[in-house]
């Protein structure tokens, strides 16, 4: 079919001309950069310094894929069951972690569970552990979760099978064998794209390793780049950032390139499967309050205790005070809510909304290319700029581009995408396999043309999926703070740049409330976009309640 | 191809076409370029890292004062502000016409690779705060703190007695320039000396990042006593955190913040006149009333205690010492 080919050739062309100008491009002239100007690096490589910190950040990657997968796939399993109590709340109080910058979360909890933070002021307890390398294991961790269980809760609606759980039910299985031998193998594909995306990212993770790590010794590559840059007005502290940067690229491609290669073709299932808002569920008595007790535990000590500690830094007049009510202010609102905050506010919101619908569009696209060795070989292309610290890679961007864009919001919104592009299409990847070519291909003989095929084939099943990549990377991209602070200019300041501006960091009532002022402002369009997921869902559930048949692969 | 094939890639360009459009607008306006050759007073770019409630009086300030003048700004912490300032020397050259930095080493780096420098404003500036490529126009101060309960240190060298013992707060000079500043000194004077650094860490002292969190420590009763700046600590005593605050003998260690002209703005008259502003009695009365401590003598800024005295470490030196000494003091309190 001419027009199919067409159609895939234009594809092939878009995405290899984009996965050239925001991912080749800044990693050559980075390298470039290590070629030219690298000529004391051996004493840099023979330092004992970085021996440890690429242990440091291998070790972090491991632990925190290990401990968040099975988290994040159990809250997905737990927050399915329909007879759930509070099921739509959970489902939302889980997700918080995605609202909250890195840096937020890292040091809520400092001010949550560290010496002389809320539990110490109230019970007299703390946790020494909390600053150091289990404490940033764990908030990276707790970072982590939701994105495994969006990516988990996504590969559920568009693949579990509850007509075959029930089969296996009825024909005498106990609730743990369904769940073994049904449906985890069929997440496989979920489970495997969130422990790529979790590894990576934790390699790459900067902001949790340098609030809570630092201060105890801790050290990682990215806290080592940023040590650099700090320094970087000597070039040579300069071209030292850069060649970490592009050793955490080349960390990643040896971990990633065999994993796409080997796993991406064996994890495929083609199957239809039909989805069924009676979702299977175990025991419908015993073990839902085990279940939700657990995830309000979960919930609770993760997010809530250190978000309460945030606010109530925020409101405390002065550090060292007591959080009562005659030491409680707003000032430190004030301080940071400027009017240019409004402004701000609306060109975030622009930039946000163009860099998410640019990547699920993208995204999807590599996703479509993927059945094919080169699609495969892009899909790992654009894994490797998610690696790179926003700093390096905005410095990547600049080198790059600045000459013709510096400073506008164009060069932003290619550091959004070249950032961001791994995390709208591994998602995307993950639920499309589901899709049968051959409907694809019974459309096209009906009479429809290719867009229409795609629009009712494709992109009809694969809603929640194209939604959930969408939201998280709008949420990303109107949080996000190192590259934009890097890469602004007059007239495309972000709202994380005039808020980080408007305050000196480390002052820590100033700090709180900024964070809180952050994350309140993420709330109000994140619940927005929450419940028209929720509608569409709803709405594309009826429309495919309809049983088909399974069709062996 | 299809007419709907092209537009479908035309509806997937829309959002960078927008966002161009968005950017455009203002973007034009950051080429930095002097080339002002019609009368009218060009835009210039500042580069600084000093924060926004300082910086935008002044910009204000000046503007006010200099109808059709205007300044582009660009404001981050250090790191970012260097990591920008070497992004641009790789991709077509420095941005800015103007560099405000927070420490004299960095400015030096900048003079060194022909950045910055070769011109400075008549100023009454004293000398220990400018060289011939840049002016100190704000100073910082490392001075002392203490928790409520603790008798305050009187010197320097008190903190490595034994009153002090497992309390000290250091900031790690590697992250902040002013803890750099603060260890050149001490390295300097032949009354201290690195082993002053050892010392402290006999004691039980503890590196952490930032002066802030020097600050926040002791307030929050964490430390006994520490080194930090003087804004931070008069911050949180102000607004009622339970510190005291000392300049120590032989004196609080001054870190000035230098600005200067880039070579490339050699010819800009508003970028030579911002200059000059920032280092006239004028401008440093504005500085000061925003709350930095002003480089200009004589003029009123934030406090400094009757009796106190003040030290400058020596930073023509230090920049040479730079590296062993930082590598000296890793070997103390390594991380």
């Amino acid at each position: 079919m001419a027009g199919a080919r067409g159609l895939r050739g234009a594809t092939a062309g878009v995405v290899g001309l984009a996965a050239a100008a925001v991912v080749l491009v800044p990693l050559l002239v980075m390298a470039r950069t290590v070629w030219v100007e690298g000529a004391g690096l051996d004493d840099m490589l023979a330092s004992p310094g970085l021996g440890r910190a690429v242990r440091n950040t291998f070790m972090l990657a491991l632990a925190v894929t290990v401990l968040s997968v099975p988290l994040g796939t159990l809250l997905a399993l737990g927050l399915r069951r329909t007879d759930l109590p509070g099921r739509s709340f959970w489902r939302v109080a889980v997700l918080l972690p995605v609202l909250v910058p890195d840096f937020v979360l890292g040091y809520s909890w400092l001010r949550a569970y560290g010496r002389a933070g809320f539990t110490d002021d109230l019970l007299g307890a703390h946790w020494s552990a909390v600053q150091g390398p289990v404490g940033v294991t764990v908030v990276v961790v707790v970072n982590a979760v939701p994105l495994v269980y969006l990516i988990t809760a996504v590969g559920l609606a568009a693949r579990a099978e509850p007509a075959m759980e029930r089969a296996a039910r009825a024909s005498g299985a106990g609730a743990l064998s369904v769940l073994r031998t049904i449906t985890l193998p069929l997440l496989r594909p979920a489970t495997a794209t969130a422990a790529v995306l979790v590894f990576v990212l934790t390699l790459g993770t900067f902001a949790i390793p340098q609030v809570m790590g630092s201060p105890a010794g801790f050290t990682t590559i990215t806290t080592r780049i940023y040590a650099n840059l700090a320094r970087s007005s000597d070039p040579l502290a300069f071209v030292e950032a850069v060649s970490l940067a592009l050793l955490l690229v080349v960390i990643t491609v040896l971990v990633v390139a065999p994993a796409d290669a080997l796993l991406g073709p064996r994890l495929r299932v083609t199957r239809v499967a039909s989805t069924d808002p009676a979702s299977a569920s175990g025991n419908r008595t015993a073990g839902r309050w085990v279940a939700a007790t657990g995830i309000g535990c979960y919930s609770l000590l993760a997010v809530g205790l250190p978000l309460l500690a945030l606010v109530s830094t925020a409101i405390t007049r002065a550090v060292g005070l007591p959080p009562s009510p005659e030491n409680w202010t707003f000032a430190n609102f004030g301080s940071v809510l400027t009017p240019r905050t409004g402004e701000a506010l609306g060109r975030s919101l622009l930039l946000a909304a163009a860099a998410a619908s640019v990547l699920v569009l993208l995204g999807g696209l590599v996703a479509a290319l993927e059945r094919s060795r080169s699609g495969r070989g892009v899909a790992t292309l654009v894994t490797l700029t998610l690696v790179l610290p926003g700093s390096t890679l905005a410095l990547g961007m600049l080198i790059a581009y600045g000459r013709w864009i510096g400073g506008t919001l164009v060069i932003i919104l290619l550091a959004y995408i070249a950032k961001l592009w791994a995390i709208a299409h591994r998602p995307i990847s993950g639920a499309l396999d589901r899709l049968p070519p051959d409907e694809l291909h019974a459309s096209r003989v009906s009479g429809a043309s290719p867009l229409t095929a795609i629009r009712t084939v494709v992109v009809r099943p694969l809603a929640p999926a194209l939604l959930a990549a969408w939201l998280v990377c709008f949420l990303t991209a109107l949080h996000e703070v190192t590259m934009s602070s890097l890469l602004y200019g007059p007239g495309s300041e972000t709202l994380a740049v005039v808020v980080l501006n408007s305050t000196e960091l480390g002052q820590v009532g100033a700090t709180s409330a900024l964070s809180v002022v952050i994350t309140v402002l993420l709330l109000l369009p994140a619940l927005g976009f929450w419940f028209l997921i929720r509608r569409l869902t709803r709405d594309r559930m009826t429309v495919t309640a309809v049983p088909e048949p399974v069709r062996a692969g | 191809m299809t007419v709907r094939d092209r537009s479908a890639r035309l509806a997937a360009a829309l959002p960078l076409l927008l966002i161009a459009a968005c950017g455009g607008s203002d973007g034009g306006s950051d080429s930095g370029g002097s080339a002002g050759s019609d009368g009218a007073a060009e835009p210039i770019t500042l580069y600084t890292c000093v924060s926004d409630t300082t910086i935008q009086p002044v910009i204000e300030a000046f503007e006010q004062d200099n109808p059709g003048s205007t300044i582009d700004l660009y404001r981050a912490p250090t790191a970012d502000l260097n990591a920008r300032v070497a992004g641009d020397v790789r991709s077509g050259g420095l941005q800015a016409d103007v560099i405000w930095a927070c420490d004299p080493l960095t400015m030096q780096d900048y003079v060194d690779q022909d950045l910055v420098g070769g011109w400075t404003p008549e100023t009454d500036v004293a000398a220990d705060l400018r060289t011939d490529d840049y002016v100190g126009v704000a100073v910082l101060y490392m001075v002392a703190v203490s928790a409520q309960g603790i008798a305050p240190p009187q010197s320097w060298s008190d903190l490595t007695g034994e009153e002090y013992a497992d309390g000290v707060a250091v900031p790690d000079p590697s992250f902040a320039a002013s803890a750099l500043g603060a260890l050149g000194y001490f390295s300097q004077d032949p009354d201290f000396g690195i082993e002053y650094y050892a010392g402290l860490r006999d004691n039980g002292a503890v590196q952490v990042s930032a002066p802030d969190e020097v600050t926040t420590g002791v307030a929050e009763g964490v430390y006994k006593a520490g080194i930090t700046n003087a804004n931070s600590a008069y911050a949180a005593q102000s607004s009622g955190s339970p510190i005291e605050i000392v300049w120590p003998e032989p004196g609080a260690i001054a870190i000035y913040g230098p600005a200067a002209l880039a070579v490339d703005a050699a010819q800009s008259e508003t970028a030579k006149a911002f200059l000059s502003y920032i280092s006239s009695e004028q401008g440093q009365t504005v500085i000061a009333e925003a709350g930095s401590y002003p480089a200009l003598e004589g003029v009123p800024g934030p406090t400094i205690p009757e009796d106190a005295q003040i030290v400058f470490p020596d930073w023509s030196a230090l920049a040479d010492q730079k590296d062993t000494l930082l590598a000296d003091y890793q070997q103390i309190f390594g991380s």
